[in-house]
């Protein structure tokens, strides 16, 4: 238990610093006002957090901070333009109407930074789709002086894209002002994967499925510069890795994680290709939650299921032992006096015999019972729902 | 690429996600696979006989008579209504009792009403009118958005009604706000 | 006689009709954004659901169920007939704006099934008092709602602009009706829940 508790708040830690990188790259090119956005977030979703707990009468430890790290992926999502309070009523929307309505963190069904996004893309569509240049810094309550399109609206409508590689790798195009950094989002990921923060299975599920459908079906006509600019355009990178991978809320086994993030990639990949809509994998990984719970809940099952084959299995084989010590001790007992069979191997037999057999089977029961649930805590973080009627 | 973007537009025309017709039986139906199953079968049927019984109302009445419209789709429910109970009576009627409580719920529901209202509505707009067809696969088409919707929910259904989710929110309003996020990013499609 | 008068109100507060009862969501999800519109809601709903139990109420009880059903929604459809004709000479942008839900509203639960489980269990005088305070419960809900997504959706109030900042569009649409609801409903609850010896079950039925 205690573990599970470090292993959070590490998790929480890795993510934070890689968010804090981005953050500080933000800074780099848009000025004070993208560490405004961010410390906005922060403190919005923090006290937040505060006040619903409070409101809910549950305690406020250090496992719920995990609100700052929603916070600035929402911030980072964010235009460097956006006036600051729109964040501040997505980050309140995203803890209260996405996290604590549902238990918390305790039982997450939403990716919070997703849904804050989805509510600024349907209330702020204008500021949340217009993007400054990079280089141009604006003060903390300053607006930017030219905004435009962002790279991947461009890139999906027209299929052109201006930056170089170089640039592409240290972000140097108009988009969101933390989703664009390729560089860092690529170390970040080999972090988070080598540290094991987010889900493997799932990340590659999301590169993969974009890559593939990227390549089969291009956008521009040379195929590898389309997989290459699929990839670094739409936030691809960055929701593959803070939004689709979260622990949280991909499936646990990396087996169907990956094709949890396979169906979010391919489905985003058409929607995209089809509509010219940028960001369609934030959208997707909302609507993909259910297919994410439901694999969460075949797990569960699966787990289940396999821990009682394994109890039968211990039972039929104690039962079969059972049965040959009993049948043992029978020829015993029958061929005692013609073969004179000494006193010792009569005790011997006896020993295997049915009386003494229950004690050992219960406490492999025992064993067997508490290994599975700490199997099964282990892999659920949000804990047993064995009790959760349906 | 066809199938997902069928189930797209499936989900963008969704009556329940985009219109919320039929939410209080979506929460009714999704609570239990065999009341899922049962429901949305039954209010697709409906959908689609009613849709016919619509297609020919609109035709017989020829856009005139258009306040006593509800009350000619209710009386064409209403008949609906009566000869699938009689045939469940006749033919089904060792699961009649099982049965019969999914039909009267989902009779007179939003969501077949609803519909009805909705084909009407869009035949009604169209420069060339509808077919029957048309009409028959709209209503199909409601059923099957419904069946979507209530898998969506059932998906949930278990966090949105544990012991972790707040007493006030417990249920229904946990469920409310679940659709509505969803519903939100049905809606960030269009 | 005091528990007689709580059940006499009790579709006002305990059981309300949309948020206790879940009744009738889908108009006040959709068409519940703006003053305007929930004062059309209301006028259509108060206008057929009270003539249409009462009349509904000398239906004779020995018919099988589905007839009665069907007889309840035919009530309604045909006191829906006046109804709509009076409203599109007072409200006629709120109901075209209305649209479909305007109908559904006459054929809506409180009518057709609640009839049943609830108010022809009571004497015709009782459940004429109990009808207009499930009415009240229903109304009340609707200018709330009204009230609040119109004020943070557009940045009016009954139409007159507000010196509003920042507007939420996103709460005048469906999705916005969804969550509001659902918030309003947590918070409904909760102050039930602080009322002594009305304790919420938390594991309510939807059914209910």
């Amino acid at each position: 238990m205690l573990n599970k508790k470090r292993k959070e708040r590490h998790i929480w830690i890795d993510i934070i610093i890689t968010l804090l990188a981005l953050e500080l790259m933000a800074y780099f090119y848009y000025g004070m006002k993208a560490l405004m956005l961010g410390g906005v977030c922060i403190a919005v979703s923090l006290a937040a957090e505060l006040i619903t707990l409070r409101l809910l009468h549950r305690k406020f430890t250090a496992d719920d901070l995990t609100c700052t790290s929603d916070g600035l992926i929402t911030a980072l999502m964010m235009p460097a333009a956006i006036s600051l309070r729109i964040p501040a009523i997505a980050c309140v929307f995203a803890v209260i109407a996405a996290k604590n309505i549902f238990g918390g963190r305790h039982n997450m069904i939403f990716s919070p930074a997703a849904a804050a996004y989805l509510f600024v893309l349907t209330s702020w569509k204008d500021q949340l789709l217009s993007c400054p240049q990079p280089y141009d810094k604006m003060g903390i309550f300053e607006k930017a002086e030219n905004v435009s399109y962002s790279a991947s609206y461009i890139f999906n409508n027209t299929g052109k894209f201006s930056a170089s590689d170089y640039e592409i790798l240290l972000g140097s195009f108009a988009g969101p002002m933390g989703a664009v950094c390729i560089l860092l989002l690529l170390v970040s990921a080999a972090v988070l994967i080598f540290r094991k923060d987010i889900s493997i299975g799932a990340f590659a599920g999301t590169i993969f499925g974009t890559a593939f459908m990227a390549y089969v079906c291009p956008v521009i006509s040379d195929r590898i510069a389309s997989v290459k600019y699929v990839l670094v355009t739409n936030m691809i990178l960055f929701a593959a890795i803070y939004i689709i991978s979260d622990m949280r809320i991909a499936p646990q086994k990396n087996y169907y994680a990956f094709f949890y993030g396979l169906f979010i990639a391919v489905s985003a990949y058409i929607v995209m290709l089809t509509t010219g809509k940028e960001n369609v994998i934030v959208i997707m990984s909302v609507l993909f939650t259910p297919l994410a719970l439901a694999f969460r809940s075949l797990e569960k099952k699966i787990d289940t299921a396999a821990h009682l084959e394994a109890l039968e299995a211990a039972e039929a084989e104690n039962a079969s032992e059972t049965g040959a010590a009993a049948s043992e001790t029978e020829n015993v007992s029958v061929n005692e006096e013609e073969n004179e069979v000494s006193a010792e191997e009569a005790l011997s037999a006896e020993s295997d015999s049915p009386e003494a057999e229950p004690e050992k089977s219960d406490v492999s029961d025992a064993e067997t019972t508490e290994e599975a649930q700490e199997n099964t805590a282990d892999e659920a973080p949000e804990g047993d729902e064995s009790n959760e009627k349906v | 690429m066809f199938l997902i973007n069928e189930l797209i537009s499936l989900l963008a025309a969704n009556m329940i996600l985009t219109r919320a017709l039929g939410t209080s039986t979506l929460f009714i139906a999704s609570g239990s696979r065999k009341n899922l199953v049962a429901t949305a079968s039954v209010i697709t049927l409906f959908t689609t006989c009613g849709s016919a019984a619509a297609y020919l109302i609109n035709y017989l009445s020829g856009g005139k008579y258009s306040n006593f419209i509800l009350l000619f789709y209710t009386l064409a429910v209403g008949i609906i209504y009566i000869i699938l109970l009689a045939l469940f009576y006749l033919f089904f009627r060792q699961g009649f009792d099982k049965v019969r409580k999914y039909i009267h719920l989902s009779a007179f529901n939003c969501a077949v009403m609803g519909t009805l209202f909705t084909i009407s509505e869009s035949s009604s707009n169209s420069a060339e009118g509808m077919s029957l067809g048309d009409f028959l696969f709209y209503g199909f088409e409601s059923g099957a958005g419904f069946v979507l919707a209530a898998l969506i929910l059932s998906a949930a259904f278990g966090r949105l009604n544990s012991s972790r989710v707040p007493s006030s929110f417990r249920g229904f309003p946990a469920m409310l706000v679940y659709l509505g996020i969803i519903s939100m990013a049905v809606y960030s499609l269009k | 006689m005091k528990r007689s008068e709580n059940r006499l109100t009790s579709g006002l507060f305990a059981d309300n009709t949309v948020l206790s009862a879940c009744m009738v969501i889908s108009p006040a999800i959709m068409c519940g954004d703006t003053i305007k519109n929930a004062i059309a809601l209301i006028y259509v709903f108060t206008a057929i659901t009270l003539p249409s139990v009462l009349i509904a109420s000398f239906v004779p009880k020995r018919l099988p169920y589905a007839v009665k059903i069907i007889i309840y929604a035919v009530i309604s459809s045909l006191i829906y007939i006046p109804v709509k004709i009076l409203a599109e000479n007072y409200y006629p942008e709120s109901i075209a704006r209305i649209g479909i839900y305007f109908p559904l509203i006459a054929v809506n639960s409180l009518i057709v099934y609640q009839t049943e489980a609830k108010f022809f269990r009571m004497k015709r005088t009782k459940m004429i008092g109990s009808l207009i305070f499930y009415v009240f419960g229903f109304d009340a809900v609707m200018l709330i709602t009204g009230f609040i997504r119109e004020l943070f959706a557009y940045g009016t109030i009954n139409s007159r602009m507000v010196d509003m900042n920042t507007v939420i569009s996103g709460l005048g649409k469906p999705f916005g009706g969804f969550i509001f609801l659902g918030l309003m409903c947590g918070i409904y609850r909760k102050i039930r829940s602080m009322i002594p010896e009305k304790k919420v079950r938390s594991d309510v039925n939807v059914s209910d």
